[in-house]
């Protein structure tokens, strides 16, 4: 900072009475101002003097420091005169500067304005140390770093100059030679002018800070204005634009004002409006009354309403659904503004959509009973096969036998074959029943607690014959420790019969050797996991997306129902139905939560 | 071994189902051969003999109407009897508007799939005697010199000896002769005769043009 200001008289701040330098007490010749024969007080030239002062605070506020450098050379008749003020920066006087500086000079060393001493070292500090008057003589005897400021000081006059009640510097009057001597009258004088410099100077910041407060609001208003001026041509282009409606009107229900926009919400025209037809009571429905009132109320209170969703009339009596806000325009205390947005449109959307909900619900629901329809005929059909086949045997072989002993010739070898195979088929007849008795009893409630393995047991001893049939062989890994879960029996099993189907299926489709399925169940952290694995070819992975989908198929004589029904079937349970990739054939795993209920 | 009169095929992917028909079929004196899937029958070769295929709807891989569907795509034309354990009506629709000869519900009454084999091997007999006779009939009307055809063809249209002579400029005599020697190569003992035979022609195009 001080870098900035450095001139030629900057001095080390810090700057201490160097070796050799004489004390103060032997520079000080303050009591001989007493002693001094004194000259008469010239009240007259001090009045003018004040005068100028004053003058020069009306005309030039700024150069009153040097007014006061001129007053005192003039009334004093030294040689030099000035002030020396505390700065920080060299500018501006400031009581806590370390320096100080010389804002203006009169006299010979007027070139010296600009210059300065140290704050705690020179004849400014030690008269600010003493709060008094000082005569100084040959002070560059002391304060070495004076010597090169020419001409060379006499004698040196320092009077304390207080803004504010605090001395802040001093105005100083010089003799550069004896022509004269400092007496009791000038002391008096000066220390006369400074008290009046110094209110001059306090009225001048005072000024100065009213012009800044001044110039800041102008500014302000200046930037109100032109943010005003933006506003309107907003405004302006709004009310134009016609996307919005915009009234004016007043609390006693009359529309003064309306743009196009508004004008086409509720369908009335210009002579409408002129013939003062068309007032917001009217254009109100009863039931939006009581928010017209809080909105009125509202608008007593703060002078705005809250933008709140309604409904106008318009002119063929129909509805139309508006979003509304507005203010009471400042200082008229009846008259407003309001703002209109059709929300027609918004409201129309809104419908569509809750209506194409409730359809895609509707046909969610259709599809669903389609589904269990779908379900329940092909459990008829894999129930009528697995029972039908021993019978057809049963009832041929014993064709047979019937037609065999009717010939002339019997063979009771073939009779005997015969008759083995019809008692085996009938046994496996019964077996068949007994298996699909015992699943439609277990499936009478909705939910029950039950054992995921024991459904995989049952289901797989259904489609034992299937296995067999299609030669594929089955592998089971079934963990012994599984939770208990809470689910739908005969809906589980529907789900494995279809993954197991389709797996037996992909499986016999397949080329390759192994024709095995696996199937799993573990414990995992949601619950319980059940895994179904072919060897069959795999599912595409473009197609993993989509399998789940109803009526989606690969098979040719599918309808693309059972993975949709078992993925619904089980998210209905709180689980999950998915495909895992897995290196070789299809991996399709399900999930099932166990219930806090259940231990 | 002598070549057999008829063979009925059996497609069941049930073995004990297939044996107990074996067993039935062979109490009314008729060859069976039977198959576990569509697969394995369109892989054996079918005999120059009067067939029949007893086949089951529910099989593992090719199902029954997808067999059938594709026997008569090939232009093979085997009489076909269904059987199934959960036959529905549109199925039954299906099946028979294909050609099936008959769509038998398991467990089916013994007479039934015997009278239905008999019409079936029957309706394949009669098919290829047909077969037969006319591609005896085609070798006969090939036969035939260029000159003595487009004199049968005349006649079969209608016209009369004199008018024949007129159109292809030639003697009556001459008609005469190409015309009484066509009747013999065509062995037709009358003009309604040889009529018939040439509309038979006409309406069964050659099978190898």
């Amino acid at each position: 900072m001080t870098q900035s200001v450095k001139s030629k008289y900057d001095l080390p701040v810090e700057a201490s009475t160097p070796e050799g330098a004489v004390s103060l007490d032997s520079i000080l010749c303050t009591e001989e101002l007493q002693c001094r024969p004194s000259r008469p007080p010239d009240y007259e030239k001090e009045n003018r003097a004040l005068v100028a002062l004053m003058s020069t605070l009306t005309d030039s506020p700024s150069s009153i420091f040097q007014t006061l450098a001129d007053t005192i050379l003039d009334i004093t008749q030294c040689d030099s005169a000035g002030l020396s003020l505390l700065t920080r920066d060299g500018k501006k006087p400031d009581v806590c500067g370390k320096r100080f500086y010389w804002p203006a000079i009169a006299g010979m060393w007027n070139p010296h304005v600009g210059g300065g001493t140290p704050r705690h070292f020179g004849p400014c500090g030690d008269v600010l140390d003493q709060n008094r008057t000082l005569l100084f003589r040959h002070f560059e005897r002391r304060y070495a770093y004076l010597l090169p400021v020419i001409p060379a000081v006499e004698e040196c006059l320092l009077v304390p100059f207080y803004v504010a009640g605090e001395a802040v510097g001093t105005i100083w009057a010089i003799m550069h030679s004896d022509r004269r001597k400092f007496d009791a009258e000038d002391d008096r004088v000066m220390a006369s002018l400074g008290k009046f410099a110094s209110s001059a100077y306090q009225a001048l910041i005072h000024i100065e800070n009213l012009k800044f407060q001044v110039s800041e609001r102008e500014k302000a208003e200046a930037e109100v204005r032109e943010l005003a001026k933006g506003l309107e041509a907003k405004i302006r282009r709004l009310v134009e634009a016609n996307v919005v409606g915009i009234v004016m009107w007043n609390l006693e229900g009359a529309i003064t004002e309306a743009n196009e926009a508004f004008l086409r919400m509720v369908q009335y025209n210009r002579e409408d409006l002129a013939s003062g037809r068309v007032r917001w009571t009217s254009l109100t429905p009863a039931e939006w009354r009581g928010h017209d009132e809080r909105a009125v109320a509202d608008l007593k209170a703060t002078g705005i309403f809250q933008p709140f969703e309604r409904e106008y009339f318009r002119k063929d009596g129909r509805r139309v659904p508006v979003l509304l806000g507005g203010a009471l325009i400042e200082g008229s205390g009846n008259e407003g503004v309001a703002f209109v947005l059709d929300l027609s449109e918004q409201k129309r959307a809104q419908d569509n959509l809750r209506e194409s909900e409730t359809r895609l619900q509707a046909f969610q629901e259709d599809l669903a009973r389609v589904s269990r329809v779908v379900a329940m005929g092909e459990l008829a059909a894999t129930i009528a096969h697995e029972v039908n086949q021993p019978l057809t045997a049963i009832v041929t072989n014993g064709n047979f036998c019937l037609r065999t002993l009717d010939g002339a010739t019997s063979n009771p070898d073939e009779l005997r074959a015969a008759i083995t195979a019809i008692v085996n088929d009938g046994t496996r007849a019964s077996g068949v029943i007994s298996r699909i008795r015992g699943l439609l009893k277990k499936g009478a409630p909705d939910r029950t607690e039950l054992d995921i393995n024991e459904i995989i047991q049952d289901v797989t001893t259904l489609l034992r014959h299937e296995f067999t049939r299609s030669r594929v062989s089955l592998r089971t890994e079934l963990a012994s420790d599984l939770p208990r879960v809470l689910g739908d029996p005969v809906q589980l099993q529907q789900v494995l019969l279809n993954l197991i189907t389709n797996a037996i299926e992909a499986t016999s489709s397949s080329t390759n050797g192994r024709r095995t399925i696996l199937i799993r169940s573990a414990k995992n952290p949601d619950g319980v996991l059940v895994q179904v694995q072919d060897s069959g070819p795999g599912i595409a992975p473009e197609l993993a997306d989509r399998i789940f989908e109803p009526f989606f198929t690969t098979k040719a004589e599918g309808i693309g129902m059972g993975l949709s029904i078992s993925h619904s079937i089980v998210e209905t349970h709180g689980g999950h139905l998915g495909i895992v990739p897995s290196p070789a054939g299809a991996l399709f795993e399900f999930t099932l939560p166990i219930d806090a209920g259940v231990s | 071994m002598s070549e057999p009169e008829s063979i009925v095929f059996v497609i069941d992917d049930d073995p004990s189902v297939r044996c107990a028909i074996e067993r039935l079929i062979g109490t009314v004196g008729l060859q069976v051969q039977l198959f576990g899937s569509a697969q394995e029958f369109l892989a054996s070769k079918l005999p120059d003999v009067p067939i029949c295929l007893v086949l089951d709807i529910r099989l593992p891989g090719i199902s029954g109407l997808v067999l059938q569907r594709q026997l008569v795509e090939a232009n093979v034309q085997i009489p076909i009897i269904f059987i199934t354990s959960h036959g529905d009506v549109p199925m039954t629709v299906r099946a028979m508007k294909a050609g099936a000869v008959d769509f038998l519900p398991k467990p089916f009454h013994d007479q039934d799939l015997l009278d239905a084999i008999h019409l079936a091997l029957e309706k394949d007999r009669g098919r290829r005697q047909q077969e037969a006779e006319l591609t005896a009939l085609r070798a006969r009307f090939e036969s035939l010199s260029p000159r003595e055809g487009e004199v049968v063809a005349m006649v079969v249209s209608g016209m009369l000896n004199k008018q024949i002579a007129a159109q292809i400029g030639t003697a009556e005599n001459t008609v005469k002769i190409h015309r009484s020697r066509a009747m013999e190569k065509m062995q037709a003992n009358s003009l309604a005769d040889l009529v018939k035979m040439i509309q038979r022609l006409q309406v069964s195009p050659s099978k190898s043009p």
